[in-house]
């Protein structure tokens, strides 16, 4: 849990006062008297956040308030009937609400409004902390109608009203922010000083321009003299700018992982080795190692920091088919764990290689395809367990095969007994990590906030709509631009109707 | 009461053409009045016939009455964003738009083109018209009573302690001995006239306006020094007036009108001046020759030299010549009345000395041979900073003080008009000890203009745009009356029963068409039958609803009723409503739970008296600083105070909880004490059953 706060931290500095209402309800679990001061917002939209810290936990909990509670409740956890008893836990499969597809087991909370965080109705779900979980929640709540992810402030301000808060208690939370590692620090750092700040304010700055065009445009176009060219330019800006929204959003979740940790899996056969690997990385005895095949059978977790970048490592039941229904359940874990990693260390013994070392190739190749039946090479590594046990000209002539047999991911040959190869091993391993997660410190700055990337979606739908009434209705096609506007404004701060003016008068002469 | 104002009307009606000045000395008489209203523009007539209106006694004291309701500058109404505020004060039963409608000579919508909810109702005004429909008005208004004179001082006393504020106004003391006039609600309007001074050339002289004597220097005495407000200065300008006959038109563009006016009112059907009598605008532009006379001016020009802060968006000709060198600045030629011998060149107000400005004039070819009526002159007045206010434009600092117009640092007819009309309720409103109410900036134009009056203060004189107004696709110049009429009506106490009736009426109509319109539900084959050609998607399967196929672009409302005309063909006199409506619904419909949020939070108020340095929350001291400033009144009005984060939000949250969760207005009448229930429906019908009465006599 210790991490988890760090990571979370981190998280308060990129965007301390957006953030404001992740941090909350994890403060303010206990119960407050119950006083309430104003009318309950039921005409309010629904709103959802990752309540927990986002990061390694083992259990994540998401927040939903709002008069669309039930429903979301309903479909999630797919309760026709009846709801849970008021306050609650109640285990239910968490399905996706379109596609009915599984996305984790989990404790659901109903708390019908006031008795309430918010005084709202409210629903909680205590879900699986691993980020492919996390998300896949928080895209489904995304899809119900009339929820939305919450604003900076929300959650509290909901409860504010409901005079559910005393806001002394929030202050002493300016203490919980730190960073954790490094590579996160770097990176808070960064934005603080404005690199993701930057681009977006300068995005910002464009759109703002090209409002402030289109308004100069239909407030002063009459009887002044604001040349139809002004719209044409605009056109251009945005289609630009939309463009560019639209990379940045499809950058591959680096900034993302950065924040909330890569996902670092590592699987194989049983007894290759893979809880000594994991012991090894994690520096304790976090899983139990014996010489007997299926001795880990759940997925095992935990928060590390690899060359200042955090990860989330997990070992799992060794691959096998087997009647043991409890081993059953571990190996379909692990194959769960191994679809939704950033990377996986595919792990072999030596003792599989075969007889004639030129055969290695071919047999790491079908390892592969069995560990990871949709393999991309960037998201593997291959080790090589059990050194100690290969003779050292063996070493040298594997290394030599695989050199002739580029398609394969790049392989160490250690040994967990004696440590042997670890440092090329660790070497090879962060390596890999600082390209999944981008070096902050390098090339543009990336996505590190899923609200952002929700924003930033919206504002891209927000300029279509800017095309979509062009030439038919010019008032609705600003509202694009200005709703567009509004969503970066929700990340870089606001933009009020005098900037707009002060725009226009600066760069034309209206003479009415 | 009523008898008293009824005696008083019929007397008016008998000496009103004859001789106004007679019977202004005859009401004089009475010395104590509910709501009393000083200066007779815009933002004056609005305030005293909204003030009357709402069942208070009301005395408007004008320096003369036959220039009550005067135009002082363009003689134009409405435009972009200023349509909507007209719009919204005839929506309030105020008296602009049914004078516009009157006095109008010329009407044009502009931005027809760009959208219904940026469409700008506008029209060129009959000057003398446009006075006497006013005069005649305020003139024959029940409870309304008009005098002449100057106001000296106001009348002061301790304040009241249970309400915030350190003075209380107690009523005025008039100039040369005309003695004291008592009233508890005082409506200052006095637009430029508060040290104003008069630009042209070099020469300063002192006065609000050319040709009527300064006024108010015991007034602005009053208010700086011993009420302490704090006061700007603003300055603003005017073209010189031209001879017509002097004037080429054929060297000109010819501007015509619509030929469909459509009137500013939503009582009136149609224009009082027929379409094919409107007169026609014409359009020239600047010569280099002109921007060589401007700067051979710069140093006769005393006015431009000054400091002090004067509108960007109605620049004079000197600052827009130096501003944007080597262009062509277009200028209007337009009429000034039917009858009259006069033209308005828009966009060259000057402040130059004379002879300079018929050099500069006669730059252009259409003016080569043009003679000027009334030189252009420039005015530098005082104002007061608004955020000094209530939202209910009354001042935070002394009970029973209410501004509006120019006064508050703005621009413009319409601008003035709406301050003064929301003045005036709440002024009335205050007398018959009524709670006060303001207006919120999701429902109407009027409340973006207060909002920001009151909450952000001006730099500049504010004048009204569209896009001030963050919901401006709900708040169109076609549904003023819809979102305002229902509560003037029934909350407010200002508009009277037959208008009310009347936007039921329409209300209920829209809404029943709508339903209508959705109870038709068609494949999109089936429409493509019955309506012929038209775009619609091939792949939609589903069914689509008449309102839905409203929203086409080919597709009016007329076409479907002659589709369907048993269904819809008894709403075929809200046609074009009700295309706009079926188009925005969508769109309003989104932005309802932001309009919602920010409504939630113009209900809560914000103490007056927090001393924002030592607040015991975490807040930085620039943002402390930035609300001592601007001491918003309510946390919505916080939250757009420029530097103030989310965070801050959440910390003022807190104080709002202790305080209680209560409005500025809710809490005045707590210290007040409600007014019983039966008033509101009541005066307003009583006031109508004495109108009909006066009809018949």
């Amino acid at each position: 849990m210790f991490f988890v706060t760090g990571w979370r931290s981190a998280l308060l500095i990129n965007v301390t006062r957006l953030q404001v209402d992740y941090m909350f309800p994890v403060v303010f679990r206990k119960p407050f008297p119950f006083r309430r001061l104003c009318k309950s917002a039921s005409s309010e939209d629904t709103i959802f956040a990752l309540s927990s810290g986002q990061g390694r936990c083992g259990v994540a909990v998401v927040r939903v308030s709002g008069p669309a509670s039930v429903d979301a409740l309903r479909s999630m956890a797919g309760l026709t009937r009846r709801l849970p008893a008021p306050r609650t836990a109640l285990l239910r499969r968490l399905l996706h609400p379109h596609s009915k597809e599984l996305l984790d087991r989990g404790l659901v909370l109903w708390f019908p409004g006031p008795h309430s965080f918010t005084g709202e109705d409210s629903v909680e779900f205590h879900i699986h902390g691993g980020p492919a979980v996390i998300n896949g929640i928080l895209q489904a709540l995304g899809s119900l109608p009339r929820l939305r992810p919450a604003e900076a402030g929300e959650f509290t301000r909901r409860a504010f009203h409901a005079g559910k808060l005393d806001l002394t208690e929030v202050e002493g939370m300016g203490d919980l922010i730190h960073a954790e590692t490094e590579a996160q620090r770097r990176q808070a750092l960064r934005q603080m000083a404005g690199d993701l700040g930057q681009l977006y304010n300068d995005w910002s700055l464009q759109l703002k321009q090209s409002l402030a065009h289109v308004e100069a445009f239909i407030d002063f176009s009459e009887g002044d003299l604001i040349e139809d060219g002004v719209l044409y330019e605009v056109d251009v800006a945005v289609s630009q700018l939309r463009v560019e929204v639209e990379k940045h959003l499809s950058d591959e979740r680096k900034g993302e992982r950065l924040r909330s940790g890569v996902q670092v899996v590592i699987a194989g056969s049983t007894n290759v080795g893979k809880s000594s690997l994991f012991n090894i990385l994690c520096q304790r005895p976090a899983a139990i190692v014996s010489p007997v095949a299926g001795t880990t059978r759940d997925v095992v977790e935990t928060p590390l920091d690899i060359g200042g970048f955090p990860v989330l490592l997990s070992d799992t039941a060794g691959l096998r088919d087997t009647c043991d229904c409890v081993e059953r359940e571990g190996v379909h874990r692990a194959r769960q764990t191994v679809e939704q990693a950033d990377l996986t260390l595919v792990v072999i013994d030596t003792a599989q290689l075969p007889q004639d070392l030129l055969m290695v190739p071919g047999l790491l190749s079908r390892y592969l395809k069995m560990v990871l039946p949709n393999r991309k090479d960037e998201q593997c590594l291959l080790v090589l367990n059990k050194r100690d046990l290969l003779p050292k000209s063996h070493i040298a002539v594997i290394q030599r095969v695989l050199q002739q047999n580029p398609g394969l991911p790049p392989l160490s040959i250690l040994s967990c007994h004696n440590k042997e190869g670890l440092e090329d091993f660790l070497t090879l391993l962060q390596d890999r990590i600082k390209t999944l997660c981008g070096d902050p410190l390098a090339s543009s700055p990336s996505l590190t906030q899923t609200r952002h990337r929700t924003h930033l979606q919206k504002c891209v739908d927000a300029l279509a709509q800017y095309y979509q009434y062009r030439d038919t209705d010019l008032a609705l096609a600003a509202e694009g631009l200005r709703s567009g506007l509004t969503s970066l404004g929700r990340i870089t701060g606001k933009v009020g109707a005098e900037e707009i003016l002060d725009v226009i008068f600066r760069d034309f002469c209206i003479g009415k | 009461m009523f008898d008293m104002s009824l005696a008083r009307r019929l007397l008016v009606r008998q000496h009103f053409l004859s001789d106004c000045f007679v019977r202004a000395a005859s009401n004089a008489a009475r010395l104590k009045y509910d709501v009393v209203v000083v200066g007779g523009g815009h933002a004056g007539t609005e305030a005293a016939a909204a003030a009357a209106r709402t069942g208070a006694e009301t005395l408007l004291i004008t320096q003369k009455i036959q220039t009550i309701g005067a135009l002082s500058c363009n003689p134009s109404l409405g435009g972009v964003g200023k349509g909507q505020l007209v719009r919204e004060v005839d929506a309030l039963d105020g008296l602009m738009g049914r004078a516009g409608d009157r006095a109008g000579i010329h009407f044009s919508i502009l931005n027809r083109s760009k959208g219904p909810a940026v469409w700008g109702p506008r029209a060129q005004i009959d000057r003398g018209c446009y006075r006497e429909f006013i005069q005649s008005e305020l003139l024959n208004m029940p409870r309304l009573t008009v005098i002449e004179g100057s106001v000296e001082d106001l009348l002061l006393s301790a304040a009241d302690p249970e309400q915030p504020g350190k003075h209380k106004v107690t009523g005025v003391r008039m100039a040369n001995g005309g003695g004291e006039i008592l009233s508890g609600s005082i409506i200052l309007t006095t637009g430029t006239f508060l040290s104003g001074s008069l630009f042209m050339g070099q020469t300063t002289s002192p006065g609000g306006r050319m040709g009527d004597p300064p006024s108010c220097a015991g007034l602005s005495h009053c208010l700086r020094e011993v009420l302490g407000l704090k006061v700007g200065r603003l300055r603003t300008g005017t073209p010189p007036r031209l001879v017509k006959d002097t004037v080429d038109f054929s060297l000109t563009e010819l501007h015509l009108p619509d030929s469909k006016p459509v009137p500013f009112s939503f009582v009136n059907k149609h224009t009082q001046c027929k379409p094919e009598e409107q007169l026609p605008c014409h359009l020239t532009y600047t010569t280099p020759g002109v921007d060589k006379v401007v700067r051979e001016s710069l140093n006769v020009n005393s006015h431009i030299h000054q400091d002090t802060r004067g509108p960007r968006y109605c620049p004079s000709i000197e600052s827009r010549v130096l501003r944007f060198p080597g262009r062509q600045h277009q200028v209007w030629l337009e009429p000034e009345g039917l009858t009259s011998d006069l033209v308005y060149p828009q966009g060259l107000s000057m402040t130059m000395p004379p002879e300079l400005q018929l050099r500069l004039l006669r730059e252009i070819p259409a003016l080569r041979r043009v003679e000027i009526r009334m030189a252009g002159y420039g005015v530098q007045y005082d104002f007061v900073c608004p955020t000094q206010l209530f939202p209910w434009l009354q001042m935070k600092n002394v009970q029973g003080l209410f501004l509006a117009g120019q006064i508050n640092g703005t621009t413009g007819y319409e601008e003035a008009a709406a301050q003064g009309l929301w003045a005036g309720v709440n002024a009335g409103r205050i007398a018959l000890s009524l709670p006060p109410m303001s207006l919120s900036r999701t429902e109407s134009y009027i409340g973006v203009l207060i909002d920001d009056l009151v909450g952000r203060g001006v730099t500049e004189p504010y004048r009204m745009f569209t896009s001030r107004a963050e919901f401006r696709t709900a708040l169109r110049p076609d549904n003023a009356d819809l979102r305002l009429t229902p509560r003037g009506f029934e909350e407010v106490g200002c508009v009277s029963w037959q208008r009310y009736q009347e936007a039921v009426r329409v209300s209920r109509g829209l809404g029943e068409a709508l339903s209508a319109l959705q109870s038709i539900t068609l494949s999109s084959f089936q429409w493509r039958e019955k309506l012929g050609h038209f775009s619609i998607s091939e792949t939609k399967s589903t069914l689509i609803s008449g309102k839905e196929v409203l929203q086409y672009k080919d597709v009016s409302f007329d076409l479907l009723a002659s589709a369907f005309p048993d269904i819809l063909s008894p709403y075929l006199e809200f046609s074009e409503r009700l295309k706009i409506e079926a188009v925005y619904q969508p769109h309003c419909e989104k932005q309802r739970q932001e309009m919602e949020r920010m409504r939630k939070e113009e209900s809560l108020a914000l103490p007056q008296d927090i001393d924002y340095f030592s607040l015991p929350v975490s807040l930085s001291d620039e943002v402390r600083e930035i609300l001592d400033r601007a001491r918003p009144s309510t946390l919505g009005a916080a939250t757009r105070l420029p530097g103030i984060t989310p965070a801050a939000i959440i910390h003022l949250l807190r104080f709002v909880t202790k305080v209680g969760v209560t409005t500025g207005e809710a809490a005045y009448m707590q210290v007040r004490g409600p007014k019983p229930d039966c008033w509101r429906g009541a005066s307003v019908h009583e006031r109508d059953r004495e109108k009909a009465t006066v009809v018949q006599s």
